[in-house]
């Protein structure tokens, strides 16, 4: 208790020295001289975000959580349901001697099977698997055009060449699936019927 | 106050509670952003996203729910694991067990199944979202890298676990996709070796699969995804709206 504070009358503000005053001391209006009074304070904060951009951001709880809770939960749904009411194939016991009358890749590959039939093995089964996994992952690193540029409009050549390589790779796995049959070979699905199995 | 009322504050007072969460439900900025950056699943995210990155159709989850499905498959999994032998005399009824004697081993199957051929599906959308978007630009690039690698880990993860049931399906497709590694050029004989432990499918690549599906896959994919994951934070968050 020996350090209390001075009171209050000994730190009166003296008048600033008249040879000592500064601009902001000429500035000053006497309190009796002043034509306003004293309304409401405006928070700095609020002075200050006029001169900045506006905030294009929110906060990620609860706005993107929120999201992505309620995509889990409608993935878990869905998930549910198919497991219910679709079971996953099983057929009988593998067997190296009997070669089943359709026997085809995974669907993700079925577009490089499909390319067995037309290219030579090591075209269809490493050259290209190889291209397109090298090329995908260099794709940044070749596409320097228009660096800036996100929209698609902005870079036509890129987004055709890709919509293109999609397209074909959508196609060959289309025909794998749909129309091939027994023995791999071309059949018509709405005569010969539905070869496969996910 | 109702009775369930008093329960609820009497838990949310009690010590155990407030020592598992340490602030009270977070409804003001601050502890909003307090919630994010303290706890370790949430803080994978920054405190705030831009605007136009939580409207569904800039992203529609894609990513999200392809690492959500990661997860649903690691845990459906594991639960698999439990009553499968990765041996060519057994897989089989292993999983004609599973689907008739185990609780819930039907349902699981299933579910693994569809979230893995779902998974594939959608890591490949979630690579042609972020190539409309051209979000590999510049300071993204080697994100996008990490991607191919992780869409390459998915194929892999879905491949092996395709041999699993060893039924004729399994057989086959196996055959066919491994048949495809042997017509490389120069090194077709040691790659097929490599990958199948012999020159045909057999009791030894379903050992080989087995591991690499349920433990170095998986790994390899968790480290990966977490380089993933810190690289889109230290690119600058995700990529500018259109």
């Amino acid at each position: 208790m020996t350090d209390q504070k001075a009171p209050p009358e000994h730190r009166v503000v003296l008048p600033v020295d008249p040879a000592r005053r500064t601009e902001i001391d000429k500035q000053r209006v006497p309190m009796s001289a002043r034509p306003y009074r004293l309304l409401a304070l405006v928070k700095q904060d609020a002075v200050v975000r006029v001169q900045k951009e506006p905030d294009d951001t929110v906060m990620t709880w609860p706005h993107l959580l929120s999201i992505e809770f309620l995509a889990a939960v409608f993935m878990s749904v869905f998930l549910l349901f198919m497991g219910l009411f679709v079971n996953a194939p099983l057929e009988e016991l593998a067997n190296p001697n009997v070669t089943p009358e359709v026997a085809k890749a995974p669907w993700y590959f079925l577009g490089l099977q499909e390319l067995l039939a037309y290219f030579h093995p090591t075209v269809a089964g490493a050259l290209v698997p190889l291209f397109v996994l090298v090329g995908a992952a260099m794709i940044p690193f070749v596409d320097r055009e228009n660096i800036r540029a996100n929209r698609p409009s902005d870079r036509k050549t890129a987004v055709v060449l890709f919509s293109l390589f999609c397209g074909l790779g959508l196609v060959l796995t289309f025909l794998g699936i749909f129309f091939r049959g027994p023995g791999y070979a071309f059949t018509l699905p709405w005569v010969s019927g539905f070869h496969f199995s996910l | 106050m109702s009775f369930l009322e008093r329960v609820d504050q009497t838990i949310r007072r009690s010590p155990v509670f407030r020592s598992i969460f340490r602030n009270p439900y977070p409804n003001d900025e601050r502890s909003r952003a307090y919630a994010v950056m303290n706890n370790v699943f949430l803080h994978l995210h920054p405190v705030r996203v831009r605007q136009h990155a939580v409207k569904f159709a800039y992203t529609f989850c894609l990513g999200g729910l392809s690492f959500f499905l990661f997860l649903v498959l690691t845990v459906t999994g594991v639960y698999l694991m439990f009553f499968y032998a990765p041996s060519a005399t057994q897989a089989y009824s292993d999983i004609l067990q599973i689907q008739s004697q185990v609780p819930f081993g039907l349902l699981t199957r299933n579910i693994h199944r569809w979230a893995a051929h779902l998974m594939v599906f959608f890591v490949f959308l979630h690579m042609m979202r972020v190539f409309y978007h051209g979000a590999y630009k510049p300071p993204r690039e080697f994100n996008w890298v990490v991607g191919v690698v992780l869409l390459f880990l998915t194929l892999f993860l879905s491949f092996t676990g395709y041999l699993l049931p060893w039924d004729q399906i399994a057989y086959w497709a196996i055959t066919i996709g491994s048949n495809m590694a042997g017509y490389a050029p120069l090194f077709n004989t040691p790659s097929k070796t490599l990958l199948l432990a012999g020159l045909e499918v057999s009791g030894n690549t379903l050992l080989r699969f087995y591991v690499l599906h349920i433990m170095v896959f998986p790994l390899v994919a968790a480290v990966f995804l977490a380089v993933h994951f810190w690289r889109i934070r230290k690119d600058g968050g995700i990529s500018g709206p259109l």
